[in-house]
């Protein structure tokens, strides 16, 4: 499947559960999975599949009942939660559906907010995120408010954010969900050409087939595991 | 540092409410500003005092009974004192004024060598000293009252049967904490107007200042003079002019108390007030809030700039309230509104305490909602998102 060496993402025998009154809801099950370096992942399945846990253990942000989640070679267990923090800021990049900007900063100042983790200068924060902001085709909106961009803009400026720390890993959580057909195109060429031109790995969780075709690899989960599925036949299953 | 511009754009980005929050701590700062100043002028007095080595004799029973003038030579000629001076509070009405300004009987000759911090041109004093009807007004009551040398000042008698007539001979200065709004006449008029008034009150005086010739010497000469009047017919009672300042406020009760008492309920209800705005801004920016944990912000840094945007809340009101209620009385003087209430004004120490007071109050106003946002679960609050 891939070089257990190079991977990026590797879920080991990951089962994840929640309890609700008493009842152990299994979301993940015996789940093991390797990613590797370079790859452009889309995970689809129904709601409720446990896409969205699958990207929260990948960042961290919650835990596996059982198994381990290595990441970049890091064991996400051994870390406390400051250390996670401390991890997520130097190696993941997070997209979301509703792109998160921070209303009261401009495009640049949303870009440099990771940065603000580093031990940055503010001018060296200030040419990084200039510098990712031009690489998402924004450096003329740098000043702008993210009330005075378009939805496809915003998204654009928060795969800008997610990239200013040079991430090992992007994660996107529907990246496409709250555009137009135009806008959507655009974001996924942008996240095609950070994979291919700067080698970041990306596992974007999606509903739509349009936006799994851009990636390279698709997983699908069912109830917790994944099964084996192409696009064409997810298509054509629609 | 580098986070203070986020924490600053966050403070205004609800202007209104920020604004209004900020307003509602200057607002309530500012009767607790007149209250602490109140209290601070008369600390500030007491220590720009003590540097004269100042004691008020008083009757054993307080300011209510009366000292046989004979007693200022005798209190003249206890060793270590400078000198001494008699001090009986006329307590007049003034025209048609219901409150009344500190009007003192004293000796005109020795006044200023018991207060020497006061000064007055010569000419003046020289004046005052050969007018047995002249008085002396300080520079403060003297604007408020419009009063200018060789003006009349009708004063009606409250506590004695008798009016006076008194001409302005001389308007006296001195340092900010000086009380530049006393009127002082003559002793000799005033104990003249009682004989014929045929009141019992004549021959006396109300209390006794004295300066002592040293720091040194005002704990033995007080003790002297204790002893020395013990088995009179009027037993004495000195005290430091710092104490007898001080008992003035306890002659009002538990003033100190009671300002606490009341600074306290108002410092809790704009705590309530300013947690609430910032508990609500935490509840609006769940969200971001998840975002910032999730790109890597950690609990401590989000508890910090929640924490920093509710001190600087805080902050707005108190330089509102604390820096405006200093500058608002030194433009407004409170005398010429109440005469009863002599000197006021903001001191910087306490303008700055109510800026230091309101910072508090952001700080803890802010500690239950930073500590909520500091605690917001990123799963939660990204859910709220997806």
């Amino acid at each position: 499947m891939s070089d257990y060496h190079d991977a990026v993402v590797q879920l080991l025998d990951v089962t994840k559960g929640f309890r609700r009154d008493k009842i152990e809801i299994p979301v993940l099950t015996n789940t093991t999975l390797h990613i590797p370096r370079g790859d452009f992942v889309a995970v689809m399945g129904p709601s409720g599949s446990g896409k969205s846990t699958l990207l929260n253990l990948c960042a961290g942000l919650d835990r596996p009942t059982t198994g381990q989640v290595i990441v970049n070679g890091q064991n996400l267990g051994q870390l406390s939660e400051a250390g996670l923090s401390k991890w997520r800021s130097q190696n993941l990049g997070f997209v979301f559906q509703m792109y998160n900007l921070m209303p009261v900063l401009t495009a640049l100042e949303n870009v440099e907010l990771p940065l603000l983790l580093t031990p940055l200068s503010r001018s060296e924060r200030r040419k990084h995120a200039a510098a990712a902001l031009r690489i998402v085709g924004l450096e003329d909106r740098a000043d702008h408010y993210p009330r005075q961009l378009s939805g496809g803009q915003e998204q654009r400026v928060s795969i800008a954010r997610a990239l200013a720390n040079d991430p090992v890993l992007l994660l996107a959580d529907e990246p496409t969900g709250n555009l137009d057909a135009h806008s959507a195109e655009e974001v996924l060429e942008l996240m095609q050409s950070l994979n291919e031109q700067f080698g970041t790995t990306v596992v974007m969780v999606t509903h739509d087939p349009k936006a799994a075709r851009s990636a390279k690899r698709l997983l699908h989960l069912e109830k917790g595991t994944f099964v084996q599925a192409d696009i064409e036949a997810l298509e054509a299953s629609r | 540092m580098k986070y203070l511009p986020l924490i600053l754009r966050n403070v205004f980005r609800n202007k209104v409410r920020s604004i209004f929050t900020g307003i509602s701590i200057a607002i309530s700062l500012f009767p607790l500003m007149l209250l602490y100043a109140f209290l601070d002028l008369q600390d500030d007095m007491a220590s720009s005092t003590a540097q004269y080595n100042r004691v008020a004799v008083l009757h054993e029973g307080g300011l209510a009974g009366q000292l046989p003038i004979a007693y200022v030579d005798r209190v003249r000629r206890q060793p270590g004192v400078k000198d001494a001076i008699p001090l009986s509070w006329f307590g007049g009405n003034y025209r048609e004024e219901k409150t009344q300004f500190a009007q003192f009987a004293t000796d005109p000759k020795v006044f200023f060598e018991i207060y020497p911090e006061y000064a007055c041109p010569p000419d003046q004093i020289a004046a005052w000293q050969s007018d047995k009807t002249g008085c002396l007004v300080g520079s403060v009551i003297a604007e408020n009252k419009g009063w200018k040398i060789g003006d009349k000042i009708p004063l009606q008698g409250n506590i004695y049967p008798v009016d006076l007539e008194l001409t302005v001979r001389g308007i006296y200065d001195g340092p900010d904490t000086a009380d530049r709004s006393w009127l002082v006449f003559h002793f000799d008029y005033f104990d003249e107007s009682l004989k014929e008034a045929r009141t019992p009150n004549s021959g006396n005086a109300g209390i006794i200042m004295l300066r002592t010739e040293s720091a040194s010497k005002m704990s033995p000469v007080m003790q002297s003079i204790e002893s020395a009047f013990a088995s009179s017919d009027a037993p004495v009672k000195p005290m430091t002019e710092k104490e007898f300042g001080a008992s003035f406020l306890e002659m009002m009760g538990n003033v100190r108390g009671f300002i606490r008492m009341t600074a306290t309920a108002i410092v809790i209800a704009l705590i309530c007030v300013a947690a609430n705005t910032m508990a609500m801004a935490v509840r609006e920016r769940t969200r971001e809030i998840a975002l910032f944990k999730a790109i890597g912000f950690n609990r401590n840094t989000i508890l910090g700039m929640f924490l920093a945007e509710s001190i600087a809340i805080g902050l707005l009101g108190g330089l509102i309230g604390g820096i405006g209620t200093k500058f608002l009385f030194s433009l407004i003087d409170l005398s010429s509104v109440d005469p009863g209430l002599g000197m006021f004004y903001v001191p910087w120490r306490t303008a700055l305490w109510g800026v230091a007071l309101a910072a508090a109050i952001g700080l803890f106003s802010g500690l239950i909602p930073a500590w909520r946002a500091a605690n917001v679960s990123v799963i939660e609050g990204l859910r709220k998102v997806v």
